[in-house]
């Protein structure tokens, strides 16, 4: 046994990214628990990092690159010839079907700060606009709703905050150290308020538990908005100097009477009084929080952004107690969309979905499908992956794997052999978290973090990839930092700090205490107060109207979700998809045979009523069926308390259990392109 | 000497720290079953404890036992069982009022919870902060400062 050394560096298994202590003997991680000093997780991790000791050192890891040959058979490859052969495709591709026929996709399977940057520059320098990514499947449509009305992607100050609302979200599972500051509130006198279809993990905790019917949470926010209003309980001082669009707001709201709340969502009045009895009290530490259950709907922008305008009436925008529009280290940017924009290439989906485009530069994962199968507006023939695995997590699997299947050409980077890397025609093996440098910054805290090399198998980063294959087709200048840790370097150099600064805090390097109301100073400077077109918090918002999207008004209207507009009794209940569980993370760490002993098999969560109705017991096998797919999956009867009646829930990235079989691809968000993950109608069959 | 608090105005019941238990102990797998903490969670009721051993100092699981197999760890104040001399009688499970003792159906002995060395997975795995690992004295302490915290408030309204 050799010596047993200890690095403090931050655990990737989610994108919540918490501090750990990493003991490494032997090139060989062998203990991962939580760094005590970490400003963020305060020496607690959930079970899938302390994991990551049995999944990093997992036999099934991938060492050398792999060629798929006629057979079908994959063989092991020298990773020199893999990179000529595959930029020799890709350049190839490029002259034959144009320079846009080839993109990259970034996904979550290592987790790396710089990786989506570096995706974006290498696809830019080979001349393809088409950067597509995870974030439009989770985070994206978020972060628009946010950006749309107050220009930035906050952070609830929990800490601080008297009234915590969390709509469609379950921090303990999702983002674990979230729920220690949500108690530290709460010890502190917060009122913790949920909401959600489902009895989640934190509902147990919640002073005031809404069930509300999916979709419909805007219609909930509207109530209690209109109550505002008539009881007065808004902060005029924020709304006079610091919004836009206050009478549009309050003339739509009019209209949203405790009896028409009731008859949307399902939810009764006196949670709306019991809210805003609470807000009154609170105001303006109020933080609201919105989640995925609000993001994966047909109408999620506007829910999300229905929600953010509570906070901006309670003046609780850059307040103590509120959200945090936090200021950012100042690093450099890796993208060139300034002097390579390639608009005129047609980046897929930036018509259609403008403000994804324009706000976030995503291409549609969703469109890119039907894309590759039609060649209509133009052919796709080759595509770059670098750790993401669309078979289990984008919404149509079958579609998905029919357009990876029609591509000409297929890399996959990753750690393990996953159900995508399978369809590939190369598979590169990827460096994990503890093989590489990466620089990442904490936005809430406003910390900065560094991590290093500390496990050492000879494998390629993602930056030497990229760099790799942008010198074999002609866009080497690019890339000119000979590694990962020069690269970070260049990206700090504005910030004033180096590595070495960083590594004197790897618990969190504070390059800033947050200053709340900076909104007042920004102002008396003569600078935008916020981060919009208006420079204030947009309760209207007049960019939108500019962009013309059918349906959509400056105010975020409520409009029911599909699934109600076009209601289909063939497939009878209402599924909601994608529910965290604390083990796994979308597609990954089934091959953590613990973790799978626990957990072997996905399952679709039934309230006990509509369990019976069906004859349907605790764990028989069934079969679900929607509009584009079916599969087979097993019955999980809950408590009549856990899910409303008629809605179900099955989580994703099952093997033998993929939910995203039945989801839909073409029932999105106008605004952000986002499917409807959480409100598919399907049909329950006995086997 | 230090104990795991469970403080259950927190607690989420999220379970990490049952997976984490059933791991450490098991070397194999995170079921449930493995896990010598326990989330108790009685939905009708809206009841969630975890909960486990509180190593008392007049162990009654320890008074009982027969075959002497459960003894006292100097450093780490743990209430151990000894699998090699446990008879597997159960007493000890009958004994212990916080039903903290487990039975072992494939060993055929009685297990409980050892505190890790000193360095509790549990509490390592608690995202919620709800269980610590302290001297009885500071959660306590923590326990006054949130009711005189309470009562401030409730005397400042009252004298408003």
């Amino acid at each position: 046994m050799g010596e047993r050394t200890v690095v403090k560096t931050t655990c990737r298994m989610c994108g919540t990214l918490c501090g750990i202590d990493a003991h490494i003997e032997d090139n060989k991680v062998v203990h991962i628990e939580g760094n005590k000093d970490s400003v963020l997780n305060k020496g607690r991790i959930c079970i899938k990092g302390s994991s990551a000791v049995t999944w990093l050192n997992h036999p099934d890891r991938l060492y050398k690159p792999l060629k798929k040959m006629e057979n079908g058979e994959f063989v092991e490859i020298e990773m020199e010839q893999a990179m000529d052969e595959i930029a020799e495709k890709l350049t190839g591709i490029q002259k034959q079907y144009g320079d846009n026929a080839i993109g990259v996709w970034k996904g979550e399977g290592i987790d790396f700060a710089q990786q989506e940057e570096l995706a974006r520059r290498w696809i830019h320098s080979v001349g393809s606009p088409n950067y597509f990514s995870n974030d439009t499947q989770c985070f994206a449509s978020r972060y628009l709703s946010f950006n749309l009305v107050y220009g930035c992607w906050p952070q609830a100050d929990y800490d601080n905050s008297k009234m915590i609302i969390n709509w469609g979200t379950n921090a303990p599972i999702s983002h674990s150290y979230w729920m220690q500051q949500i108690n530290n509130g709460r010890e502190t006198g917060a009122t913790l308020v949920v909401i959600d279809t489902r009895y989640t993990d934190i509902a147990r905790q919640a002073d005031i538990f809404i069930k509300i019917k999916p979709g419909t949470d805007a219609a909930l926010a509207w109530g209690i908005i209109r109550e505002m209003i008539k009881r007065d309980e808004l902060d005029h001082e924020f709304i006079d100097n610091f919004t836009v669009g206050f009478d549009e707001l309050k003339a739509y709201a009019e209209q949203y009477t405790f009896e028409k709340v009731k008859e949307i969502t399902g939810v009764d009045s006196k949670y709306i009084t019991q809210m805003v009895d609470a807000i009154a009290k609170a105001r303006p530490q109020v933080s609201s929080w919105a989640g995925t259950g609000l993001e994966h709907q047909s109408n999620g922008v506007n829910s999300i952004r229905s929600v953010t305008m509570i906070d901006a009436l309670a003046g609780a925008i850059d307040r103590k107690g509120g959200m945090k529009t936090p200021a950012g280290f100042g690093m450099r940017g890796l993208t060139i969309y300034d002097e390579k924009p390639l608009l005129e290439l047609e980046p897929i989906g930036a018509k259609k979905y403008p403000v994804l485009y324009e706000r976030r530069q995503e291409c549609h994962t969703l469109m890119l499908m039907d894309q590759v199968l039609s060649s209509d507006p133009y052919p796709f023939k080759g595509l770059v992956m670098t750790a993401a695995n669309p078979v289990l997590t984008n919404a149509n699997t079958g579609k998905v794997e029919a357009a990876l299947e029609a591509l000409d050409l297929l890399v996959v980077k990753d750690l393990f052999l996953t159900e995508t890397a399978k369809m590939a025609d190369y598979v590169l093996p990827a460096a994990s978290y503890l093989e590489r440098e990466e620089v990442y910054c904490n936005s809430g805290k406003q910390a900065a973090f560094i991590t290093g090399k500390y496990v050492d198998n000879g494998l390629q980063t993602e930056y030497e990839m990229f760099k790799g294959l942008a010198e074999r087709m002609g866009a080497g200048d690019y890339f000119p930092w000979a590694d990962d840790h020069e690269l970070t370097e260049w990206l700090l150099e504005p910030t004033g700090y180096t590595v070495a600064d960083l590594k004197t805090n790897p618990s969190g390097f504070i390059f800033g205490e947050y200053e709340y109301e900076k909104h007042r100073r920004k102002v008396a400077n003569g600078e935008k107060a916020f981060n919009t077109p208006t420079g204030k918090v947009e309760l209207f918002s007049e960019y939108l109207v500019e962009k013309g999207i059918e349906g959509l008004n400056g105010v975020p209207e409520y409009h029911d979700p599909a699934y109600v507009q076009q209601n289909d009794p063939a497939y009878p209940y209402l599924m909601i998809t994608g529910a965290r569980v604390q083990k796994f993370f979308h597609g990954r760490y089934r091959n953590i045979e613990q973790l799978r002993k626990a957990n072997p098999d996905g399952c679709l969560e039934i309230h006990p009523e509509d369990a019976k109705e069906l004859g349907i017991v605790d764990g028989e096998k069934i079969k679900i069926t929607s509009r584009v797919g079916s599969i087979e999956t097993f019955a999980k009867v809950v408590h009549e308390k856990e899910i409303i009646r008629g809605a179900v829930q099955h989580t994703h990235g099952y093997v033998n259990q993929n939910i995203n079989y039945l989801t839909y691809d073409d029932v999105t968000d106008p605004v952000s392109g986002f499917p409807a993950l959480k409100s598919i109608q399907i049909k329950i069959e006995k086997l | 000497m230090k104990v795991v608090t469970m403080d259950t105005s927190k607690c989420v019941g999220c379970r990490n720290c049952e997976l984490a238990c059933a791991f450490a102990n098991s070397k194999a797998t995170c079921e449930r079953t493995e896990s010598k903490i326990k989330v108790n969670h009685y939905i009708e009721e809206e009841v969630l404890i975890p909960m486990t051993c509180l190593h008392c100092e007049d162990a009654w699981c320890m008074n009982v036992c027969p075959a002497a197999a459960i003894s006292r760890n100097e450093e780490t104040n743990a209430v151990e069982i000894d699998e090699e001399k446990c008879a597997g009688c159960k007493m000890c499970i009958l004994a212990c009022p916080y039903g903290n003792i487990h039975f072992d159906e494939e060993k055929l002995v009685s297990t409980k919870c050892n505190l890790c060395e000193g360095n509790p997975r549990c509490v390592g795995h608690c995202v919620a902060a709800a269980l610590q690992f302290e001297e009885a004295e500071e959660f306590a302490e923590r326990s006054r400062k949130k009711v005189d915290m309470r009562l401030a408030e409730t005397m400042k309204n009252t004298c408003k």
